[in-house]
């Protein structure tokens, strides 16, 4: 089989390709701005690979309904740009925006640290049309943001990694932009951090973000503290802020947190930054893990991940997400020696304390031969099922998703 | 075969939790909107092992399931169509099993009534956020069978938002569980909202929130419906979600007034009840941006509640809307149906055409901010023409909303009443995806069977393969 690349303009397009595979048994991988690379096992390169990125039309805005549909070709950075015309977004939190698609962000099941406030994406899909493996169109939902007419489709597909079908175009609730937004860095010394994460996590006007960062100094500005820093977004009206501000700087004052500055301007661009820092990588010589984890064991799996990592004589960067109880770990070395066995004993060493640890960023070439997905889900046998049924001929990214989905 | 099938249920579960006179089975041959047939026997289990016991023997003896919470449907989803079959009562499964402060979530069983585990958190300052009307007796189970929505999850979201993990017992009578941080597929979401023909819930982690610092229920009131789903519109337009947006018409409000004595202006033929819930420090701006919405489209009157008892009796009004309809008429019926918000007005007018045609009197209480219209039609079943009429009227309605850019149910389900109307909003490929959940997870249509699906449609009429 020779290998080559496809990248349909039309709908009508893109299904001729799946047909086509289908019927001769050719891999299909899916490929969208290709910022989530690191997710997932390596694709073998067998086969054709299929760019979603030719289909880049909004195909409906009906910004007044709080209703938007795209094609998943369109790039985050560009549906954003359009919403906030109408002073609406869509949190979906994506690292990578201007190349990231809605597509591949939806088809990864990728998670923001905004989700514990406006949902996770799959709550925001109202509507999708999937192309399945032999090249027909299915429809679920639609362009109404309440709809239990027949089995939940889209959010079935929006996590399934492209092996159910092609996530042709995804129609999206929208929201109202908050009116007001304010960033804050601190420095975490160690001993104010456990008080810290309880204030934040108690705060009446909670966060829509809140992060401790210790490590990523390249890829976050600022100054990094010796013992990590804090990252808060307060999103809230304009009444609401001075008080939002007031009670956050009280709260971490309580934690003995030394100073909060505020970072008004770099919000956003700190926001982001911190978003890209999850699934950044040290050339080929990184694996980064995504646990998830409870807001209440949130400390302790970022320390337990640490000091893993530390332990095995990688150098450690983690980002915990105090209001969701996400951590992010990424583990590394500029010395490559024995880099593949000090990896491999890692995972076998994270899964045994961490039932839910997958990895999303890092091409070192061991990748392949880790716990990519973490532990197989108790209702695996039934995935399976779903899988042969709507890939009988096993043509949609093969390999690449949870124990052979 | 019947004596040995109840032989065998009472041996598993105990004689008392297994019903099989004809007078016990009638209970449970009906829902809110339907009466169903007679199923074989009625089971009351008391935990996961029994519903599994229950589901091997119903299969053994040929027996479809049908999983049960209050009956308080309105799509004819969990009563028996063609007779027989063993319906699963949850009213003995009925426990909050856990409830986690910290990380606010709470496990519960799915006979819990929905009203009651808001109630049951209430001392540690959270509730569950999904509020179907029928809260007080409706249950966690048939919620998420439904994928229940309500007034709140404008702002909240509807029951798929707030499910975290199941366990359920699937249709051999295997238990397994799924959860939302799972790897792999997301079953969770795929199996709330599929009527209990996937599998079948024996407890739910769910997700809680907490309780607002302060909330606000304003009433406005209009001299036309258009002039009120215009400001619901421009609310929703300008950028605003407040926490409930609904809107009454005038033979619900003076049918509320003369049952209630809530307050609201019967002279008015639309009212507006706006809820936002949030921060005190917000709320007068909040209340300012929404009055001057509401005047600048011409209310007549504008009311604010502050305090919990003026909220209340806003609330109550609202809340015992379809029951005050019980004064005019005999009967009525429920239709369930979205719209985009934008096109509130059109269909308004359309559900005012339909019933004017077929002679109905017509009263709309419904979910203005989603776009979920529920049309109240009144008649006496005694009546033949008029049955035939709120059949009439009430496919109109759907195809009103079909034609509008809607959809056929917003929140009650597909049930047994609209599995026909699925053919309309949907292609055979479409159907044909759906299916194909369908066969993986009962192949032989075991639970639940004449549901969602049209009629006499078997997977491989949908052209799966």
């Amino acid at each position: 089989m020779i290998a080559c690349v496809e990248a349909p303009a039309t709908v009508e397009a893109l299904c001729d390709v799946l047909a086509r595979c289908d019927a001769d048994g050719t891999p299909v991988t899916i490929v969208g701005g290709g910022t989530l690379y690191g997710m997932g096992f390596p694709p073998s390169g067998d086969g054709l690979t299929l760019q979603t990125t030719g289909l880049k039309r909004v195909v409906q805005y009906n910004a007044a309904d709080l209703t938007i549909a795209v094609q998943c070709g369109v790039t985050i950075k560009t549906l954003v740009a359009r919403l906030k015309k109408a002073r609406q977004f869509v949190p979906f939190d994506a690292p990578k925006s201007g190349r990231a698609t809605v597509g591949g962000t939806l088809a990864s099941g990728w998670l923001g640290p905004r989700r514990h406030r406006y949902g996770r994406p799959r709550d925001l899909i109202v509507g999708s049309t999937i192309a399945l493996a032999d090249g027909t169109l299915a429809r679920a939902g639609g362009m109404v943001v309440k709809n239990v007419a027949g089995y939940d489709m889209s959010r079935l597909y929006v996590g399934s990694f492209g092996t159910l079908g092609v996530l042709v175009q995804a129609n999206l609730k929208t929201l109202p932009l908050p009116a007001a937004a304010r960033a804050f860095l601190a420095p975490l010394p160690e001993r104010t951090r456990t008080r810290a994460f309880a204030q934040l996590q108690g705060l009446a006007i909670e966060p829509s973000v809140a992060l401790w960062i210790d490590g990523f100094e390249k890829e976050i500005s600022g100054e990094p503290g010796p013992e990590g820093r804090l990252f808060i977004l307060l999103e809230t009206s304009e009444p609401l802020l001075e008080r939002a501000t007031r009670d956050l700087r009280s709260a971490l004052g309580r934690a003995g947190v030394p100073d909060t500055e505020i970072v008004d301007a770099r919000a956003f661009s700190l926001f982001d930054a911190a978003v890209d820092a999850y699934v950044s990588v040290v050339s080929e010589r990184s694996i980064t893990y995504r646990i998830s984890s409870l807001r209440e064991r949130v400390e302790s799996c970022a320390l337990g991940a640490r000091d893993l990592v530390r332990r095995f004589a990688l150098d450690a960067a983690v980002i915990a997400d105090i209001m969701n109880g996400d951590v992010i770990v990424r583990a590394s070395r500029g010395d490559t020696r024995d880099l593949s066995l000090k990896f491999q004993v890692l995972d076998d060493n994270l899964h045994q304390t961490e039932t839910r640890a997958r990895i999303i960023a890092g091409d070192h070439p061991v990748r392949a031969a880790l716990r990519v997905w973490g532990n197989d889900p108790p209702a695996l046998e039934r995935m399976r099922a779903l899988k042969t049924r709507f890939d009988p001929n096993g043509t949609l990214n093969p390999g690449r998703f949870v124990s052979g989905l | 075969m019947s004596a040995s099938l109840h032989e065998r249920l009472r041996d598993a579960i105990g004689a008392e939790n297994v019903k099989t006179l004809p007078e016990d089975l009638a209970v449970y041959s009906f829902d809110a909107y339907s009466e169903g047939r007679l199923p074989s026997a009625v089971v009351i289990p008391s935990e996961a092992r029994e519903v599994s016991a229950i589901v091997k023997i119903a299969r053994e003896f040929g027996e479809p399931i049908i999983a049960r919470g209050a009956g308080t449907g309105l799509c004819g989803g969990a009563v028996s169509i063609d007779g027989g079959g063993v319906v699963i009562s949850f009213a003995r499964m009925h426990r909050l099993l856990e409830l986690d402060v910290p990380n606010r979530r709470a496990r519960v069983q799915p006979g819990l009534v929905n009203l009651q585990l808001s109630q049951q958190v209430a001392s540690a300052k959270l509730f569950y956020a999904p509020d179907p009307a029928s809260q007080r007796s409706s249950t966690i189970g048939g919620n998420i069978a439904t994928n229940a929505g309500g007034p709140h999850c404008l702002s909240y979201g509807t029951t798929v938002n707030h499910v975290l993990s199941l366990e359920i017992v699937d249709e051999r009578g295997d238990v397994f569980t799924t959860d939302v941080d799972d790897a792999g597929y997301d079953l969770t979401a795929t199996l709330v909202g599929s009527e209990g023909t996937l599998g079948i819930v024996t407890s739910a982690w769910v997700r809680l929130l907490r309780l607002p610092e302060a909330t606000r229920v304003w009433l406005a009131a209009f001299p036309d419906i258009d002039r009120a789903s215009e400001t619901v519109s421009a609310i929703i337009g300008a950028g605003i979600v407040p926490t409930a947006l609904e809107m009454m018409d005038s033979v619900i409000v003076r049918a509320v007034e003369a049952a209630f004595h809530a307050g609201y202006p019967t002279d008015a033929a639309a009212v507006l009840l706006i809820e936002n819930a949030g921060f005190e420090d917000e709320m007068d701006a909040c209340e300012a941006a929404i009055e001057r919405i509401a005047r600048e489209h011409g209310a007549l009157s504008w009311r604010a509640a502050r305090t919990q008892a003026e909220r209340d009796a806003l609330w109550a009004g609202r809340k015992g809307a379809v029951g005050a309809l019980g004064r005019i008429a005999p009967n009525y019926y429920t239709q369930d149906v979205t719209v985009p918000r934008s096109v509130l007005p059109k269909a308004l007018h359309a559900v005012e055409k339909a019933s004017r045609d077929n002679d109905l009197l017509v009263g709309n209480v419904f979910h203005a901010g989603d776009g979920n219209l529920h049309p109240l039609l009144a008649y006496n079943k005694r009546d033949r023409r008029q049955v035939a009429a709120v059949l009439e009227t009430g496919n109109a309605i759907l195809q009103a909303a079909i034609d509008l850019g809607g959809t056929i149910s917003g929140e009650h389900g597909v049930g047994y009443e609209k599995r026909d109307a699925m053919t309309s909003v949907y292609t055979t490929e479409d159907l044909a995806a759906m299916a194909r959940v369908r066969d993986v997870f009962d192949p032989q249509h075991a639970l639940n069977p004449e549901k969602i699906f049209p009629a006499g449609t078997r997977c491989i009429e949908l052209g799966t393969r």
